[in-house]
């Protein structure tokens, strides 16, 4: 009794009031503050982009006040969101950042979100904060209608050996996928085989003249090109002689990522055939149905489906709130408040 | 040819030849040394490169080494999930200089690879090989990229922790690059033939340029079939190359490539083309020297024989008393001397000859004169003693022996004085005055005096002239006697008559008159001793006519010559001019 009466226990006391009371300030959200976000991809349009992800999906709570094409992109709160006012004044976004440069950026305390490649998100620190989506993007080959036979495009679809492909280019980030939508999603992308199988690929092609056997792929994101190199280095072992080139226009094939617009099976499966130039799916009512839909999709092999791969996002520690994007990888920074922001 | 031109061309034939000769041996001497100079040179430099090359095969083994002692290389090794490593190759292959790396786990598999990041899992079980990687050093290995085959030089070196290894491959690729990289002197340059296709390709000709193709390929698939180095010069002039073809075998004695260490003989052949002027100019010059000389020493040497050709000239144009001075003491000197003594001799040889001949003449003259005077001198004898008989004995008939003594004596006193007229002519030849003389109109005109003798010795006469003929320088009156007399010859000649023929022809600058008869012909005695003076074959002849002939057209410097067979007739033959 007479330690807990004794001024000892009264300033211990009043030091835990003190660090109760900073606890609860620092996860109170404050108004205020800039969001500084870097993106890799760069819109050269001359007006902000109003659909897709990523950037469009500021304008739910954002307004756009500052515009530079390609270069910087800053929206400011706005004061009449249908759900409030965000906690954070400003977004400001920096474009046509290499993710290699984004992440030193994040580790010297100069942005607040980056996105994180495969190799930047296996070099992130202990306890860095990482904000992941549901395997959301689709990378597939898609072939164009002049490689009209179907055994090299089924040839190359059994020498992708995308095991090995998720294990080191993509360091097991997502995961591997024969299919459109992911297990996640459909439950049933484990029944469509992801397995390589060289020697029947080279059984397909055996017979088949040396120009038909030579493919043109195109990649015009940089950062798919290792994908790409080992695609095509997976095809020689096939017979077939696939060569890289910077272009899609024009290649016999082009390795595309594509993402699920909506977390409706059935929807998403209809978008992304859209998106990779499929006919339109029917509408399916049952699993069975859209499994069927699917493998129709998928008959005669113009797409072949590669992997499924989330959206990751580092964060710096100063933004506070909850994750910043949603399982299908859309932006809500409208919760976000960041330390240092007006209380 | 003279003498002293075939001396001085046998001089010169001498002094061109051993000009060129030691012209020869000199360049060809200095050329071998050259030769050699140039090979010990360009073996050097082979040297010199072989240094450099093991050079860049130690700056390659130093750079493995160096990656598989570094922390990140022990890291790979250790690592249990070698995945986050699939990069790692380009940048340690940057870092340590090396076009080639590749990170290769314990079992073979490919952790990272440089040249071709997609390969990553991929396996070299070739490294798994025994071997002793450390102590290999650098070597060559046919190195697959994504754009094709490649001839590489690596070093292999091991990192090994924690029970783990893992193998590190690193190396340059042999390539136009690679080759500019290399150090090389002066007019040398290096190519290199990667040996990976089964036949010779061009396009596996690495630092070349296309000429270089056709000349090399030859010189390649030698030391593809014998697999050892061969030095070739290829080409010619100043654009000849020395090639060395070093054979390039992998670590399992493959052959792997073929290094041509290329030298330009340029500077050698530019050296030998200097030498070959300077040769030239002192050889002509030395040509030039010698033919002087040659000029000199054979005017030197002929002087004395062309006084002694001349000297023997002069002898054969009838000066006898022509001498040589001497002054040598040599061959020459005694040849002059020798000379000098033949000619005194000639001369007092002569000299007794004409006093031999001088007395044998007057002996021949005094026989002649004794025989043609002895035949009328015994008739007179004969007559005068009839007179002088009958005058004794029988004086009725006298007056009769007179008058036929005395015809007789008449008519051998004419004889007597027909012989002494023709000795006496014979011995008063005259020179001849020349003058232009047309012998035909002098073969005509004699023929005519002869017509009334000719008809009655039943001889007919045919003169074959030749119309082109011109006058010759000639003596007319002399050679009128002569034709007069070849005429009477061939009167005698045909006692029983026949054709006698006189014949003109044109010579050059002069004529030829031939007389021919259809008589009986000589014999090739007679023939020979024709024109000796009192030689007759007739018998009533003094044997002077001929000779008067022959002394008449000989004073005319002309020739005679008779072509008889015996029974075939005999022609005379004058040619003159």
């Amino acid at each position: 009794m007479r330690l807990m009466s004794s001024p000892w226990f009264a300033v211990r006391n009043l030091a835990l009031a003190a660090l109760a009371a900073t606890a609860a300030a620092a996860t109170r959200p404050h108004y205020g503050g800039t969001l500084h976000v870097q993106i890799r991809q760069s819109f050269e349009t001359p007006d902000p982009p109003t659909a897709g992800y990523g950037m469009p999906d500021l304008a739910r709570a954002f307004a756009i006040t500052l515009w530079e094409a390609g270069r910087r992109a800053v929206y400011a709160a706005d004061e009449n969101a249908a759900g409030g006012r965000p906690f954070l004044d400003t977004v400001e976004i920096e474009m046509a950042r290499p993710l290699r440069d984004q992440s030193v950026d994040l580790e010297l305390a100069k942005t607040d979100v980056v996105e994180l490649g495969p190799s930047e998100l296996r070099r992130q620190p202990a306890g860095r904060k990482v904000w992941a989506s549901a395997p959301v993007r689709l990378v597939a080959l898609v072939f164009a209608p002049r490689v009209e036979d179907a055994r090299i495009r089924e040839a190359l679809a059994l020498a992708v050996d995308r095991a090995a492909i998720h294990n080191v280019l993509l360091q097991r980030q997502g995961e591997v996928s024969a299919a459109l939508l992911p297990q996640w999603l459909s439950g049933y992308a484990f029944l469509f085989p992801a397995a390589a199988d060289a020697a029947r690929a080279r059984t397909l092609v055996a017979g088949l003249p040396a120009a038909v056997r030579a493919i043109s792929l195109g990649v015009e994101d940089a950062a798919a090109r290792p994908i790409a190199e080992r695609i095509a280095l997976n095809a020689r072992d096939a017979g077939l002689a696939v060569s890289v080139v910077p272009q899609a226009a024009g290649a016999d094939a082009r390795l595309v990522e594509v993402r699920i617009s909506s977390l409706d099976p059935a929807l998403a499966l209809a978008g992304m055939a859209v998106s990779l130039g499929l006919p339109e799916p029917p509408r399916a009512a049952s699993p069975e149905a859209l499994y069927a839909a699917e493998r129709a999709l998928l008959e005669g092999f113009h797409v072949i489906p590669l992997f499924h791969l989330p959206d990751a996002y580092g964060v710096n520690p100063r933004v506070k709130g909850r994750p910043g994007i949603t399982p299908l990888g859309e932006w809500r920074f409208e919760n976000l408040w960041v330390e240092g922001g007006r209380p | 040819m003279t003498f002293r031109t075939r001396l001085l061309l046998v001089f010169t034939v001498a002094v061109v030849a051993s000009v060129a000769l030691v012209e020869w041996l000199v360049t060809d001497s200095t050329r071998q040394a050259f030769e050699r100079m140039e090979t010990q040179r360009v073996n050097g430099l082979v040297a010199q490169f072989r240094k450099e090359f093991a050079e860049r095969g130690q700056r390659i083994v130093r750079a493995v080494d160096g990656i598989a002692a570094s922390e990140a290389a022990i890291n790979i090794a250790i690592a249990a999930d070698d995945s986050p490593y699939y990069n790692e190759a380009a940048s340690l292959a940057a870092a340590h200089g090396l076009g080639l790396l590749e990170l290769v786990a314990g079992d073979g598999t490919i952790v990272s690879s440089a040249e071709w990041p997609a390969r990553f899992g991929y396996r070299e079980d070739w490294l798994r090989e025994p071997a002793d990687w450390e102590s290999r050093g650098a070597f060559l290995r046919r190195e697959e990229l994504p754009d094709g085959v490649t001839l590489a030089l690596v070093a292999v070196g091991t990192a090994s922790a924690g029970g783990r290894q893992l193998y590190v491959a690193g190396g340059q690729q042999l390539d136009r690059e690679f080759l500019s990289s290399l150090v090389l002197p002066e007019g040398m340059r290096v190519l290199l033939y990667r040996n990976l296709e089964p036949e010779f390709s061009p396009a596996e000709l690495v630092g070349g340029r296309a000429e270089d193709v056709p000349r090399v390929q030859p010189l390649i698939e030698q030391v593809q079939q014998r697999k050892r180095a061969i030095a070739r010069t290829l080409g010619s002039g100043a654009g000849a190359e020395t090639f060395h073809a070093l054979p390039l075998t992998g670590y399992q004695g493959d052959l792997l490539g073929v290094l041509l260490i290329a030298s330009s003989r340029r500077e050698l052949v530019e050296l030998e083309s200097v030498l070959r002027r300077t040769g030239m100019v002192v050889a002509v010059a030395g040509i030039l020297l010698g033919m002087a000389l040659s000029w000199w020493a054979t005017a030197r040497i002929t002087r004395p024989v062309q006084r002694l050709a001349e000297s023997a000239a002069r002898v054969a144009a009838g000066d006898w008393g022509a001498t040589v001075a001497s002054s040598s003491a040599g061959e020459i000197g005694q040849l002059a001397r020798a000379f000098n003594r033949m000619t005194h001799e000639l001369v007092a040889q002569r000299e007794r000859l004409v006093q031999a001949e001088r007395v044998a003449a007057w002996r021949e003259l005094a026989r002649r004169l004794a025989h043609e005077l002895k035949n009328p001198l015994f008739p007179l004898q004969i007559t005068v003693e009839n007179m002088q008989r009958a005058r004794e004995r029988y004086p009725e008939q006298f007056d009769e022996v007179f008058r036929e003594g005395a015809a007789t004596l008449l008519a051998e006193l004419a004889n007597l004085k027909q012989i002494v007229a023709r000795f006496s002519d014979f011995a008063r030849m005259p020179a001849p005055e020349m003058q232009p003389v047309n012998f035909n109109e002098l073969a005509i005109d004699t023929l005519k005096l002869f017509e009334p003798q000719l008809a009655q010795a039943r001889v007919r006469a045919d003169a074959a002239l030749d119309p082109r003929l011109r006058p010759v320088q000639a003596d007319p009156e002399q050679m009128t006697r002569v034709l007069r007399n070849l005429i009477l010859n061939a009167i005698d000649a045909m006692p029983e008559g026949g054709t006698l023929t006189v014949r003109t022809s044109a010579l050059e600058g002069g004529v030829r008159l031939e007389v021919s008869d259809t008589g009986q012909g000589l014999t090739p005695e007679e023939s020979r001793r024709l024109f000796t003076p009192y030689y007759t074959t007739k018998a009533h002849g003094t044997g002077l006519g001929l000779a008067i002939v022959q002394s008449v057209v000989s004073d005319h410097h002309g020739r005679i010559s008779v072509e008889s067979s015996p029974g075939k007739g005999a022609t005379f033959r004058i040619e003159l001019g």
